[in-house]
């Protein structure tokens, strides 16, 4: 694959998950708490991991990220989906090679897991206020409930593509 | 690495531990009366909601924008914000729960607890 074709299939990817996370902010939230939502962006991203490798993942998060905080219009938004994004990052790759291709979903669900915890330790140093803390445990049940989803749906998708390689 | 059945399990045991976790915060009292209102982490007023009288609504503002704050006896709640999110809003009133309003675009937290935290406080409405 020549660069061009790298740069180009990453940035399919990356305007995907930019169209996901759009749609998924025009979703009203059923739930009055701050951080609970389904995710859907995470599955380009768990995708990405599980077929293209890290540095890919890398950079299409790190893009997907910048150019949503600036499309939503909400810079401050930029610091917490960052944190998330950085700590759902870093786990996912922690556990990438721990993992059998039907176990892809335990990463949907620490990969949130660590989403919501950075997102809640943001909040927590923004607003100087430790009693934040009382969400963690609603966030916890949110994390593994939408993380089960993202993860089953991007584990579907990898094991049922056959044209796709899984790169581990 | 781990079986899928540990997975499993590991999870469970979270999700009941969490779901456990968050009815007890809720539902928990915090056993106070006072409506600490901070804003950035400093504590700017602390109103004694079982001696409100009449219903009363004031304003806070910050960089980013305002907040109405409607306080009532042995209640409180943000009736109004200009934040994009309005979580603040939806939150309701609060009682004696121990989970706060947040407001977080505006970096703004209500939460009941045992003693003033600001220099006066509240104890008389208008």
């Amino acid at each position: 694959m020549s660069r061009m074709q790298r740069i180009a299939r990453d940035a399919v990817l990356t305007a995907v998950g930019l169209a996901v996370f759009w749609i998924e902010l025009q979703i009203p939230t059923p739930f009055p708490i701050p951080g609970v939502k389904l995710g859907l962006s995470n599955v380009v991203t768990l995708f990405a991991m599980f077929t293209l490798g890290p540095w890919d993942t890398l950079v299409i998060l790190a893009v997907r990220i910048l150019l949503g905080g600036i499309f939503s219009g909400q810079i401050m938004s930029l610091l917490y989906s960052a944190a998330g994004g950085l700590l759902c990052y870093l786990v996912t790759l922690g556990m990438r090679k721990l993992v059998t291709p039907r176990q892809i979903w335990t990463c949907g669900i620490m990969g949130a897991i660590a989403h919501n915890a950075g997102q809640l330790a943001v909040a927590v140093a923004v607003t100087q206020t430790p009693q934040l803390l009382a969400y963690a445990p609603i966030l916890l049940v949110s994390a593994i409930l939408t993380g089960l989803f993202t993860g089953l749906l991007t584990q579907f998708l990898i094991t049922r593509l056959k044209q796709i390689f899984l790169k581990r | 690495m781990m079986k899928t059945r540990t997975w499993i399990l590991l999870f469970s045991i979270l999700l009941i531990v969490g779901i456990a976790a968050s009815v007890a915060v809720f539902f928990g009292r915090t056993g106070g009366t006072v409506a600490n209102i901070y804003q950035d982490g400093v504590c700017i007023r602390s109103i004694d909601l079982s001696t409100v009288d009449a219903p009363y609504d004031f304003t806070v503002s910050c960089d980013s924008g305002e907040n109405t704050v409607s306080v009532e006896r042995g209640r409180i709640c943000i009736r109004d914000a200009d934040c994009p999110d309005q979580v603040c809003v939806a939150f309701g009133w609060l009682a004696d729960s121990a989970a706060p309003i947040v407001c977080l675009p505006h970096r703004l937290v209500i939460r009941i607890e045992k003693q003033a935290k600001s220099g006066g406080i509240d104890a008389v409405a208008r």
